[in-house]
């Protein structure tokens, strides 16, 4: 793998972290394009009621999006993602409905995640599994769990006040997607600011040369799959107030949708690139382009054939720039 | 080394154990029969009153009852292997309810190939000559259409939310509800978007729907995932009520939305009937009965007002 020696994060030089914010002005600009064209096609899509919309229904996938980032920086896969939302969302919805408090509730179901995640993180590192076989056993036995313990039937009976979080605004933004800023903008403070930051970059440029050099990669890794382990419970937990049901079959393929939204933003699959910026871009496109279609009614075949253009398209261009 | 020697031990356990129960599993079989009922999927209250039904039939003619299935109806290909097992394993006859109708096909009449008899039930396959015990989703469709159009006067815009496209009912209800429409020129069929049986995504296309047809009337979500999505999107848009809804399906979510005056009726099936006919069909078959071609299970039009009445509870089974 030829690797430029900027890209391994360990120097924070000037010219690197400008490197970072070119590869998520591309997209950047990719949706910008599609937001005025879709702007000049329908009289609906440019509305503060529309766009606020776009980025409740976006907002799920992103935070998803935003853990499988670290992940991938780390030259790691997180496949579980999707499974471990289901099992935190009914989760949480079991105890609330039973008459629990609200936040013990949420807590209860933020400690699942994370001791989920924290175990495939476990398996992998100290294990020595491939990331990829771990988390996809995750994958079954997460759904599994979520299946067997709402005995397959939908948790309904939410407190209001649960559901009303998603409805909530703040100054015109919904708080779902405010939520999603917030994690984007925490965990781009830990990749470009901290230690464990430089160290992910590191790990996922040349996890022998990161461990050579002294950093502690097991545990590390133990953390990247912990911290996605927590926010697929933070997005379970925004999921289920937004339908107001836990709902054991939902996010069936977002762990796909996340690994795509974090590809169209820059994000390499061999590890050591990506930001949390550019991955955010990804998930509005995905999520603009859904809507979009949806406005104009294209037929919603087509609307998988267009992401799956995107995001090839995406890497594609990513390629013929590096070659250059 | 070590761990490879526990594991053969594992294995050999496993092993062993499984040859001591045999004897007490051949038993049994010479005295009764057993059948495998393979749904769509295994979640969703639809699937599990199907599978009350199965194995209330299953008691009454002393078969044993199989209950596996796809935990996701889109997993055609994961369907098909286990039909493949239960043919391997000679289960003496097979309910089935197919992901998708085509590629079903060949299984089943490999299924009768090896001589067991195949019963399908709710969505069948592309050969008539299965029986098939199911609601008419043609004729269900048609009724939630009757009932749209009288709830929105007559006149307007709708919406229609199938599931996944390509899967037999939904197709069937789409086109049930769309042929009706027809009957009434004033009224125009202005979106047709697909839930992909996700309640998030029934969701988030009906925010979509809402907001490129301001005026939408009403809408009919074919299944549960999109009529819970579609009864929250409007319901968050302040719209219950002004937004007439029509679901199919009766799950405790959907009843609950009922209640709360969101959903104005349901088109509701007889999932128990399902499993129930399906089983005691198959158990004919086995005996070398003739069976019906064509069980029809019927559909009911469920409202706030007549949720209390005892013909509707007893089929909601409450």
């Amino acid at each position: 793998m030829a690797r430029n020696k900027d890209d391994s994060g360990l120097r924070a030089s000037g010219s690197a972290a400008w490197r970072r914010v070119a590869d998520w002005l591309r997209p950047l600009a990719a949706l910008l394009v599609m937001g005025v064209v879709l702007s000049f096609a329908s009289p609906h899509f440019l509305t503060p009621n529309n766009l606020a919309s776009v980025a409740v229904q976006a907002s799920a996938v992103a935070i998803l999006a935003v853990a499988e980032t670290m992940v991938i920086i780390g030259g790691h896969i997180d496949l579980s993602v999707g499974s471990v939302l289901a099992l935190c969302g009914v989760a949480a919805a079991m105890i609330m409905s039973r008459g629990a408090g609200i936040a013990v509730s949420c807590m209860a179901a933020l400690i699942l995640g994370l001791a989920a995640g924290a175990l495939s993180g476990v398996l992998i590192a100290f294990g020595r599994m491939p990331s990829f076989i771990v988390t996809l056993g995750m994958m079954g036995i997460a759904r599994g769990a979520a299946l067997i313990i709402t005995a397959g039937v939908n948790v309904f009976g939410l407190p209001s006040r649960f559901a009303t979080f998603s409805v909530a605004r703040w100054a015109a933004i919904p708080l779902p997607a405010l939520l999603a800023a917030a994690v984007a903008a925490i965990a781009h403070g830990v990749l470009t600011r901290t230690s464990l930051g430089r160290y992910i970059y590191a790990i996922g440029g040349n996890a022998e040369a990161a461990r050579l050099s002294g950093i502690p990669v097991q545990r590390v890794v133990t953390a990247l799959f912990g911290i996605s382990g927590l926010l697929a419970a933070l997005s379970g937990l925004a999921l289920t107030s937004r339908l107001s049901i836990g709902q054991p079959t939902a996010g069936v393929g977002y762990e796909l949708d996340a690994i795509a939204a974090a590809v169209i933003g820059g994000a390499s699959l061999m590890g050591g690139q990506g930001t949390v910026p550019g991955t955010l871009i990804g998930a509005a496109i995905m999520g603009v382009l859904r809507n979009g279609c949806d406005l104009l009614r294209v037929p919603v075949f087509w609307q998988q054939v267009a992401i799956g253009v995107i995001i090839i398209g995406a890497v594609f261009l990513d390629q013929f720039r590096r070659r250059r | 080394m070590r761990a490879v020697c526990v594991a053969w031990l594992f294995l050999a356990v496993a092993l062993i154990s499984g040859c001591a129960g045999r004897p007490a599993g051949q038993k049994a079989a010479t005295t009764s029969i057993t059948i495998a009922v393979v749904p769509k999927a295994v979640a969703f209250d639809f699937w599990l009153s199907v599978k009350a039904g199965a194995e209330k039939a299953g008691k009454e003619t002393g078969a044993a009852i199989i209950w596996r299935g796809p935990s996701d109806e889109r997993d055609i290909t994961g369907q098909i292997a286990m039909l493949e097992n239960f043919i391997n394993s000679r289960v003496d006859a097979m309910v089935m309810a197919a992901c998708d109708s085509q590629a079903l096909t060949p299984i089943v009449r490999k299924a009768r190939e090896a001589k067991i008899p195949v019963i399908t039930i709710d969505s069948g396959v592309d050969d008539p000559s299965v029986p098939f015990v199911a609601t008419d989703n043609i004729k269900g469709a048609r009724i939630a259409a009757q009932t749209l159009v009288k709830l929105i006067g007559g006149k307007g815009e709708v919406g229609l939310i199938p599931f996944v496209a390509g899967a037999a009912t939904s197709t069937m209800r789409e086109k049930g509800f769309k042929d009706e429409l027809k009957k009434y020129p004033k009224v125009k069929l202005a979106s047709v978007l697909y839930s992909e049986s996700d309640a998030a995504k029934g969701m988030a296309v009906t925010e979509n729907m809402l907001t490129s047809i301001p005026d939408l009337a009403g809408i009919f979500a074919a299944n549960e995932p999109g009529a819970i999505g579609a009864a929250r999107a409007i319901e968050q848009r302040g719209l219950a009520g002004k937004v007439k809804l029509v679901a199919f399906d009766a799950a405790g979510s959907e009843i609950d939305a009922l209640k709360r005056g969101t959903i104005q009726a349901l088109i509701v099936q007889n999932p128990f009937k399902m499993g129930y006919e399906g089983v005691r069909a198959a158990v004919k078959a086995v005996h070398g009965e003739k069976v019906p071609r064509y069980t029809d299970t019927g559909v009911a039009v469920v409202t706030k007002e007549n949720l209390n009445t005892p013909e509707i509870k007893s089929l909601l089974g409450r």
